[in-house]
């Protein structure tokens, strides 16, 4: 009964997409009317291949499953225009979000630089590490070099914050 | 002893396939004073009245209840069948066990039941304390007002003129004809729109019973159906409406350049202008907000008007007027506006000269526009080589409007087709849509013919359009159809932009008492049933004043609202309800509170002798009484009361609703 990829063979998981509306909050992802504006604008489509048209109708369908084990979804580069612009409020942004989360709570495979950015944050603080620049004579500094004040480490209680605002999510 | 008839209706399955009826009426005969309890499967056919009918004489029936739809759609058929079995109509009560039970409470058939039963056990109780009402009888003007002098307006205008009634027709610009005179052709048939509206715009004029009233604005309604008091407000022109021929010499030596709105601003006009080339009435009219002189009040300033004019039109010392007119009815056909793509920042509309709207698109295709008919991309002033048209700007977008503008999928097929015919086959037509709706008669043919032309669809609209420096427009596009991302450049980019309730429609809104829908359109008075009359007894609705609409269906609605106001008025006399406020002047204590509260201006302060004493007491109006209510609720010590709608008829229904099921009837 019901429908069948038959590319590869899956089925919908309806259940799947009750969690993904669960985590949207609302039903504006039902809405979605492929009007194509999302992935007409979408910044990441030019650079991988996202296709957030698709990612919205494969949700709607209950093909959730498959795109929360696919790289696909952590190609979003978060520039929100797909949320500004869509007509329906359907924010294919907030989709990719909520399909990210999924694959977390299964404990899937997440892409290593997501990881490296959250131990990243963790150790010391800043979402990109500090590097050295390199001058017009073409010496290499460092903060110290450039007498610039060191930057601590963060203290405790922000990994504790920052963790269980990671747990919560 | 009242005797009752108590009739559960199963509308098919609407009322039956939720309620268990067959217990309904079973409960019902056990009720006080109850002693017919029937159900049938459509209790507003012929034979469920007749069934009503046979019991009324058989049974000596005195109050009658049905339990069926919403009052709204079959109180006065049954009110009528009553009638014709002799029983007075107003002793009949309407249960509503469809919108208020059935439909609401599908899920829970049980619970249905229950409720059902209790709102039967109510009407019961009301029914006992229900009186014999006589309708009113009052008569009628025959004069008629349009408001709107669109082709809606003038439509009505012509079939209410035709049946005898005089028209008085009142529109805010300074010539009738409205968005349609500013098209160039018109879908599926592609005739101009000047060739076939022009002739009705002069017939509107020149007809006897026809008082035009340009450059005029509705400023005042009192009154209720069928005699309506509605002032006028006439703007100057300052020109003698009579005198002037039209010739345009004052034209060409107005010195103060003004931008052209019957060309959406593309060209300029002068502060003395005649409003289009085919305007009807063809006179000119001074701009008080330009005109040198009118501006600087000083009579030696300018005047060059005055010298050219040979007819001596032109008049400085014109005066606003104040026109008080007596009507028995109402059109509205105040139209739309067309959505402002300025709104919406992607497309820059505004910001890249190219980007235009449809309505300029209208203006640059039409022969008496700016460009004399040639299509052209405003930067340049050359033909353009690749047109780009968008679907659904401002409509279908819930950050803007909601509702489909229902013209802007035709109107860009009908400037795709123009855009080919005049400028050849050495372009490139695209259309990015969303869904294209094509649903009207002959419409999917037209669809095809502009496939025919080589008019190409991509499946998919852009998100942002971006400007070249040197004028052109570049935009990426994905096509649902290729699967690719396609880039397009264009030279001339056309918003199909939607309709939107008129700047106006607060104020109709206010001045005819005519409900808006969530949509900001006037709303009709029943979606299906009652499509022409708004929510106002008198007032009745034509075009896109409603809802956003192509010329066919406004012209159908316009022919229909004019033949509903001469069903209204053909008469006479009309028949009002009898639902109307009485005061008990024994209880009245002279307050005022209900002359306050009342919307209608229906009650009036009057000093009465009562034990040799002066005292104020109200009164009502009976012919402006509609019978809303507010008066009898907001009285302090019960002096007035809602004829049908008593307090005690009230009250005893709250307290049937109170009482336990079992209790068969409460008190």
């Amino acid at each position: 009964m019901g429908l069948t990829d038959l590319m590869s063979m899956a089925k919908p998981n309806l259940k799947s997409r009750e969690k993904i509306l669960a985590k949207l909050g609302g039903r504006e992802l039902v809405n979605c009317f492929q009007c194509i504006k999302c992935t007409s604008g979408c910044t990441a489509l030019k650079l991988l291949e996202l296709k957030p048209h698709e990612i919205m109708k494969l949700v709607n369908l209950g093909f959730v499953d498959e795109l929360a084990s696919s790289d696909i979804i952590w190609t979003c580069v978060t520039c929100l225009k797909c949320l500004q612009r869509c007509p329906q409020k359907a924010s294919p942004y907030h989709v990719m979000i909520a399909l990210r989360n999924l694959t977390v709570e299964r404990e899937a495979k997440v892409p290593e630089a997501f990881m490296k950015a959250v131990s990243q944050i963790l150790e010391t603080g800043l979402a990109e590490a500090y590097q050295k620049v390199t001058t017009r004579k073409m010496e290499a500094c460092d903060r110290e070099g450039l007498k610039l004040p060191k930057i601590s480490a963060p203290k405790e209680s922000f990994q504790a914050a920052f963790l269980k605002a990671l747990e919560e999510r | 002893m009242t005797r009752i008839g108590v009739y559960v209706c199963h509308c098919g399955l609407n009322i039956a396939g939720v309620v268990d009826v067959e217990k309904v009426a079973d409960y019902a005969k056990g009720l006080p004073d109850v002693v017919v309890a029937r159900h049938y499967s459509y209790m507003c056919s012929e034979r469920g009245q007749r069934m009503i009918q046979d019991d009324i004489n058989a049974h000596k029936l005195d109050r009658i209840i049905i339990a069926t739809c919403s009052p709204r759609m079959h109180e006065e058929t049954f009110r009528k069948a009553v009638a014709e079995a002799g029983l007075n109509p107003y002793l009949v009560e309407i249960v509503n066990l469809r919108e208020h039970v059935s439909w609401p409470h599908v899920h829970e058939p049980e619970k249905a039941t229950e409720k059902a039963k209790t709102l039967v056990r109510m009407g019961v109780a009301r029914a006992k304390l229900l009186e014999p009402l006589e309708k009113r009888k009052v008569s009628v003007e025959k004069d008629v007002l349009v408001v709107g002098g669109g082709i809606a307006g003038i439509q009505a205008s012509l079939d209410l003129a035709n049946a005898g009634f005089k028209v008085y027709l009142v529109e805010k610009a300074p010539s009738i004809g409205g968005r349609m005179a500013q098209l160039d052709k018109t879908f599926p048939t592609l005739d101009c729109s000047a060739c076939i509206l022009t002739p009705k715009m002069v017939d509107a004029a020149k007809h006897p019973n026809v008082t035009l009233l340009t450059n005029s604005e509705v400023a005042d309604v009192k009154g209720f159906v069928g005699n309506y008091e509605v002032t006028v407000a006439k703007k100057p022109r300052y020109v003698d409406e009579t005198k002037c021929v039209g010739c345009e010499l004052c034209v060409s030596v107005c010195p103060v350049k003004v931008p052209d709105k019957f060309n959406e601003n593309l060209t300029q006009t002068r502060a003395i202008c005649v409003y289009s080339s085919h305007a009807v009435p063809k006179v000119a009219m001074i701009n008080p907000n330009h005109c040198l002189r009118l501006r600087t009040k000083k009579k030696e300033v300018c005047g060059k008007c005055l010298q050219v004019c040979e007819t001596k039109a032109i008049d400085f010392e014109q005066k606003p007027q104040k026109i008080k007119l007596k009507v028995g009815g109402v059109v509205v056909a105040v139209g739309s506006d067309v959505f402002d793509a300025s709104e919406m920042a992607e497309f820059g509309y505004g910001r890249f000269k190219n980007v235009i709207s449809n309505i300029e698109f209208e203006r640059i295709s039409d022969a008496s526009g700016p460009t004399g008919g040639k299509i052209v991309s405003p930067q340049s002033g050359q033909a353009p080589k690749v047109i780009v048209f968008i679907q659904c700007v401002g409509s279908r977008d819930k950050r803007f409007h909601e509702y489909c503008c229902r013209v802007g999928c035709m109107v860009t097929l009908k400037q795709a087709v123009l855009a080919r015919e005049k400028l050849g086959d050495d372009m490139a037509v695209y259309v990015c849509y969303i869904d294209l709706r094509s649903f009207g008669k002959g419409y999917e043919e037209f669809y095809g013919r502009a496939r025919d032309l080589d008019v190409n669809f991509v499946a998919g609209v852009p998100s942002e359009i971006h400007g070249a420096p040197d004028g052109s427009l570049y935009f990426d596009v994905f096509d649902k159809g290729t699967n690719k991302l396609l880039e397009i450049r264009a030279d001339l980019v056309v918003l199909a932009n939607g309709l939107v309730p008129s700047a106006d429609i607060a104020r109709i809104n206010e001045l005819f008492h005519a409900s808006r829908s969530a949509d900001g359109f006037l709303l009709e008075a029943h979606p299906k049933l009652r499509p022409l009359e708004s929510s106002t007894a008198g007032i009745f609705l034509a075009g896109a004043c409603q809802a956003p609409k192509d010329i066919p269906d406004t012209v159908a609605q316009a022919s229909g609202a004019a033949a509903k106001l001469v069903d209204l008025l053909s008469s006479g006399e009309i028949e009002l309800e009898p639902l109307k406020a009485v005061v008990d002047e024994d209880l009245c204590s002279g307050c005022r509170i209900c002359e306050s509260v009342c919307p209608f201006l229906a009650i009036e302060m009057k000093s009465k002798k009562t034990d040799g004493e002066e005292k104020l007491r109200a009164e009502v109006i009976e012919e402006m009484c509609q019978g809303c209510g507010a008066c009898s609720s907001a009285c302090p010590t019960g002096a007035v009361q809602m004829k049908h709608y008593t307090e005690k008829q009230v009250l005893v229904q709250v307290q049937a609703a109170c009482a336990e099921a079992e209790d068969k009837g409460g008190s």
